[in-house]
């Protein structure tokens, strides 16, 4: 008990005493953290995003309107449905009337109105909505229905989420790879202020060691220092993505009410993610910086 | 309980050149010796007490210190040697910002020592150095002399069986010198074994203890209740 009330005093004093260089750690620790986290819930809401949606996926067959083709006949667009309800890769097939198509357009970008403005309730053909079995054969239904007569395009909303899921990637792992290089800064400045603050009580050091303290004993409270540091870096950085995520979600989730974003109690889960690589970073960081400085 | 055994000691000087602080110097301390090294500045003097408690390791020669072999000796168990013996400076050596009692309460708190242990220790010791009446004072209010005796009393608080004092009377004028050599006396009629490497020759001759003499590295005389100046 007191072994662990003169560690952590001594821990609380060095970050007092030095208080410019730790506002400096926790700040670059704030800031390497926020990207982590950033880049870590941006994966977690894209995961639950995609998981929605594969459920949801369709394959839309649209059908000419005498724009780009002549347009389908009734006939036509019977036999099409009639063809798709009998095929065994088609779970369900619902039909889009153009009228239909442009009322979900204008649900969709209500907050938009130059969208609105320049599509008119013509431009927006019609559609079968066809929901696969297996989501993964869409090449076979393009293929059978393609040259159908009356069909004028297919597409595969997949493709569009794959398209999404890539861009999110990329987006993803730069934000990892900037927490990665300012992790690294973050690193270097707790190794310092630590060597520091070791340098700065060098006279206490050195009697404890000669009054035979262990090494640990004596380095415990410069790598706590280090810690502490760390974990109030992550704690701003966690508060600062819990408000700022989570009051970011709550206004897109006016406008974009197809994706089911992350809860405000997910947001907060990203704790762990946050705190375990601060203590480690700052933990090795400060135990390296004292290598063979502080050995007895 | 200290012996030396053909030790040599030299240290980087620059890139090429070497300076040879100790050259193959054999010398045995018993339990309860009361030994002065002498010599001038640069005689070895400091490496020969930082040899004893491995702050550096020999060239050559083996050194042993309170049964223990310091050469074989692992690193994790140098707090244990180090607890075997208390360290006196020539600066005293005192943390500014803690109490007379603080600063000795210290030694044992960074060693692990219980609290109940620790708070009948410190007034004993306090007791023996006589600062009883200084122990809640800082160590600015105090003069040099008793800076030292609490220094002292830092380094033999855990009542280890050797004190080392390096220069301790150095920093002193020479009546509070005498109060320091009372005391470091006094502890070896506890059967605690002092070294204590000083160039002060009114001590070493008024004391009448074993010298050891080194100049240039190399023992040049040991001599029981010698005095500073005459090579025998």
């Amino acid at each position: 008990m007191r072994r662990w009330s003169y560690i952590l005093n001594e821990a609380a004093i060095g970050l007092r005493r030095n208080l410019s260089m730790t506002i400096a750690v926790i700040l670059s620790v704030t800031v390497s953290l926020s990207l982590l986290g950033a880049s870590i819930l941006l994966r977690q809401q894209v995961d639950a995003a995609t998981d929605d949606w594969t459920g949801k996926i369709e394959v839309s067959i649209y059908l000419c309107d005498g724009l780009s083709c002549p347009p389908i006949t009734d006939s036509q667009q019977q036999a099409l449905r009639d063809n798709l309800e009998a095929n065994p890769l088609v779970d369900q097939v619902f039909f889009e009337s153009k009228q239909e198509a442009y009322a979900a357009f204008q649900r969709q970008f209500a907050n938009e109105p130059v969208f609105l403005d320049n599509v008119e309730e013509q431009t927006l053909p019609a559609s079968f909505r066809v929901k696969l079995t297996d989501p993964e054969r869409f090449d076979a239904i393009k293929t059978q229905y393609e040259k159908s007569p009356g069909v004028e395009s297919i597409v595969d909303q997949k493709e569009l989420l794959d398209e999404f899921l890539a861009f999110s990637g990329v987006i993803r792992w730069s934000a990892g790879i900037i927490a990665a290089i300012a992790m690294v800064a973050a690193a270097v400045l707790v190794g310092n202020t630590v060597r520091m603050a070791a340098f700065a009580r060098r006279d206490q050091t050195q009697i404890m060691k000669l009054v035979g303290a262990s090494s640990w004993y004596v380095r415990l409270p410069f790598v706590l220092e280090g810690v502490l540091a760390g974990l109030l870096g992550a704690a701003i950085a966690w508060g600062m993505l819990v408000f700022g995520v989570d009051w970011m979600f709550t206004n897109l989730q006016g406008s974009l009410t197809f994706v089911p974003f992350l809860t405000t109690t997910q947001i907060m889960g990203v704790w762990p993610w946050l705190a375990v690589p601060a203590v480690a970073m700052t933990a090795g960081a400060s135990v390296v910086a004292l290598w063979g400085f502080l050995d007895v | 309980m200290i012996s030396f055994d053909g030790v040599t000691k030299t240290y980087k000087a620059g890139s090429n050149d070497q300076v040879v602080a100790l050259r193959d110097v054999t010398v045995q301390i018993d339990r309860g010796e009361f030994v002065f090294v002498v010599g001038p500045s640069g005689s070895g003097k400091s490496t020969f007490m930082k040899l004893l408690t491995r702050e550096v390791r020999p060239d050559a020669g083996t050194i042993h210190v309170a049964g223990k072999n310091l050469g074989e000796l692992r690193r994790w168990k140098l707090p244990a040697l180090r607890r075997d013996i208390g360290y006196v400076f020539q600066d005293f050596k005192l943390l500014p910002n803690k109490t007379v009692s603080e600063n000795i309460a210290f030694a044992l708190e960074v060693i692990g020592m219980p609290g109940g242990v620790i708070a009948k220790r410190v007034p004993e010791v306090l007791d023996l150095v006589a600062l009883s009446d200084k122990a809640d004072a800082m160590p600015h209010e105090l003069s040099g002399g008793q800076q030292q005796r609490v220094s002292v009393a830092r380094a033999f608080v855990n009542q280890p069986p050797i004190l080392l004092a390096d220069e301790p009377t150095g920093n002193l004028d020479p009546q509070t010198s005498i109060g320091i050599m009372k005391l470091l006396d006094r502890i070896n009629r506890t059967n605690t074994t002092v070294v204590m490497a000083t160039h002060d020759q009114h001590i070493v001759d008024s004391m009448r203890k074993r010298v050891v003499e080194l100049s240039e590295g190399q023992l040049v005389r040991d001599q029981a209740r010698g005095v500073y100046g005459y090579a025998s």
